[in-house]
């Protein structure tokens, strides 16, 4: 058997190397933060929640909930420093020519509908609604970033999902609550992660503001 | 002027209202307050339903069996508006009661304007294996059933290994194949061909109480015609045919018992699993005829009726069975009556209650379950002459969840109340 040669061992690690920061670097890229006056807001141009499982359904005219939470951890990862969980409702009109999306915020105290989006829209539309307020962070503090979607599961006899879509106020947190403490099963799921962590300073650096 | 005004204000205050940012990247127009429609989180949701339809490998055959409570509500959305949730849960339930894998909802856009079409497309595991049968009786010992069944084209073919001293009066193990079709021509007419071989072994109480003729091996062919009259009746109508080989005195000897089978079968259920209350009904009446026409050795006619009405409200259920039978001429072993097995007279063993079984045969049970927890009475006889007809009676308890049984039962007025224990499955 041939000796190993040394370059081989190199070319490998190397090789390594830049397929894990190439991966790293596309994940960041997956999710993108951008600071505006105090608020942390989050896009996500390259991921299609609408996809798969989801677009099945939106395509036979029926609704598919979402349940979208951003978190932001400050100091360390362990501490939570703001979070936001909300419910959207989207569907998409079978007798539109075009692709015609309409998404429906609900739960929250001021419920908020957008319609007629392409489906790239309707997603940062809801996106858009998830910014995180900063005030009181420093621009030096080392933070970080999570998107997490789930596509819920439909309403199924005996369940309570189906009556949850209009839900609103404690008992809806709640329920997003448990959806997101729980891994997320069979059902569609994104969890993006912005790293490394960042600071504000960074975030204006590198995207402006 | 004043009129412009209030406009202008509404169309100006209408995002603010709604809670959009300025910065928001979609234009304004497109955002709507939905408080004014509250109810209506879907775009479709203002589209009429304009008619529903059940698609499948199964559908033809169970629609039959659905829920009245399903049928009507299924019933109800045509004409209804589109309404998301109420699918899931429409879909929900027929995956339950078709005992589906999976059931996709389909909307198309409709014969006419703002009206869709839905279709539930019902799906079956391409192999469904099932534990049919598995049993721990104290007494008799061990039984099961084991299938793996295949659906195409609606047609479903089983085929199944066996092992089972519970039922009958002898242990018989082998296989059984089943080829059924849903449809023939038209949904109201299905058939069925099985096919079984079967190995016997006998117990000394049967082999000594002379019995009229003992048999190592049976093989079984019935081709059946299944027609469906009207709702939930239906009848099968078929030929049986049974060759078996002898125990003694000659093993190589065989003897065939071919017979003219039917079976008029009702089943209707109110409600449904999800409802508080739920009801169930079934009967049946079952006639075999062995004629010499048909090349029997053995000429006879066996009569067994059968009814089950089960009453379910909340956690509460009650089910009461009767069943009644009367052979008239000399029926093979296989085709007599026997109490006092997992099914029927629970705590009583069979052969200690008549070891060759009887030509006649009554039985009625009450059993009450809350939750898992079940207590049951049965009450039964068979026998052969009318002198020898003794009524016997059992009481039991035991724990029953998702096919899953654990029970044990007494037999009532007698010497040595010996308990008997049944654990195991879809028994």
């Amino acid at each position: 058997m041939a000796p190993l040669k040394p370059w081989w061992l190199m070319v490998t690690f190397l090789s390594g190397m830049a397929v894990g920061m190439l991966a790293m670097a596309m994940n960041s890229e997956d999710l993108i933060l951008e600071h505006r006056n105090n608020r942390l807001e989050f896009s996500a141009p390259r991921t299609d929640f609408f996809a798969g499982k989801s677009a099945q359904r939106l395509e036979n005219a029926l609704e598919v909930p979402f349940a979208i939470q951003t978190t932001l951890w400050s100091g360390n990862n362990k501490h939570v420093f703001k979070s936001s969980t909300a419910r959207f409702i989207v569907s998409k009109d079978i007798f539109d020519p075009k692709p015609s999306y309409s998404v429906v915020m609900v739960g929250t105290s001021s419920r908020k509908a957008v319609a007629h989006q392409s489906a790239k829209a309707a997603q940062a539309w809801c996106l858009s609604q998830m910014s995180l307020d900063t005030t009181g962070l420093s621009a030096t503090e080392p933070l970080w970033a999570r998107l997490d979607i789930r596509a819920e599961e439909p309403a199924r006899e005996g369940s309570v999902l189906g009556d949850k879509v209009d839900q609103s106020g404690i008992s809806l947190l709640t329920t997003l609550i448990d959806v997101f403490s729980k891994p997320p099963g069979s059902q569609p799921a994104w969890m993006l992660d912005y790293s490394p962590g960042f600071t504000l300073d960074s975030l204006r650096h590198t995207r402006g503001s | 002027m004043r009129k412009w005004t209030i406009v202008l204000a509404l169309v100006v205050g209408s995002p603010i209202w709604a809670g959009v940012t300025d910065d928001s990247a979609l234009a304004d127009s497109a955002i709507t307050a939905a408080a004014a429609e509250p109810e209506s989180t879907n775009v479709n949701a203002r589209y009429i339903i304009e008619g529903v339809n059940i698609s499948g490998s199964e559908s033809r055959n169970t629609i039959a069996n659905l829920s009245s409570s399903l049928k009507t509500e299924l019933k109800q959305v045509v004409g209804a508006k589109l309404d998301s949730s109420k699918l899931d849960k429409l879909a929900s339930r027929l995956k339950d009661e078709l005992k589906a894998t999976r059931v996709k909802i389909h909307v198309t856009k409709g014969t006419r304007p703002e009206h869709v079409l839905v279709n539930f497309e019902v799906a079956k595991k391409p192999v469904d294996l099932k534990v049919a049968k598995f049993l721990y009786d104290s007494e008799q010992g061990w039984s099961g059933e084991g299938t793996a069944a295949t659906h195409f084209n609606g047609n479903t073919v089983t085929l199944g290994l066996t092992s089972d001293c519970d039922d009958l009066l002898e242990r018989y193990a082998g296989i059984r194949a089943k080829f059924e079709r849903d449809s023939l021509f038209t949904d109201r007419l299905g058939m069925v061909f099985e096919f079984d071989d079967f190995h016997e072994m006998w117990n000394p109480a049967t082999a000594t109480a002379g019995a009229p003729e003992l048999y190592r091996s049976r093989q079984v062919f019935t081709p059946e015609a299944r027609v469906k009259i009207a709702g939930p009746l239906e009848i099968d109508l078929g030929v049986r045919f049974a060759r078996y080989r002898l125990s003694t005195p000659d093993p190589a000897e065989t003897e065939s018992s071919n017979a003219v089978v039917s079976t008029l079968r009702y089943h209707q259920r109110w409600g449904s699993g999800i409802d508080i209350q739920e009801q169930q009904l079934d009967a049946s009446y079952s006639l075999e005829s062995a004629m010499r026409l048909l090349g029997t050795d053995a000429e006879y006619t066996r009569n067994l009726v059968q009814a089950r009405y089960e009453f379910r409200r909340d956690r509460n259920k009650i089910d009461a069975t009767f069943m009644t039978g009367v052979i008239e001429g000399q029926a093979p072993l296989y085709d007599r009556f026997v109490l006092g097995n997992a099914e029927a007279l629970r705590g009583w063993n069979k052969f200690q209650l008549d070891p060759v079984g009887g030509s006649h045969m009554v039985y009625g049970s009450v059993e009450y379950t809350y939750r898992y927890y079940q207590v049951f009475y049965d009450n039964g006889a068979v026998w052969d002459r009318a002198q020898d007809c003794e009524p016997k009676q059992s009481v039991g308890a035991g724990f029953k969840k998702d096919g899953f049984q654990l029970a044990v039962a007494f037999p009532l007025r007698t010497v040595h109340p010996n308990p008997i224990f049944f654990a195991g499955m879809n028994f």
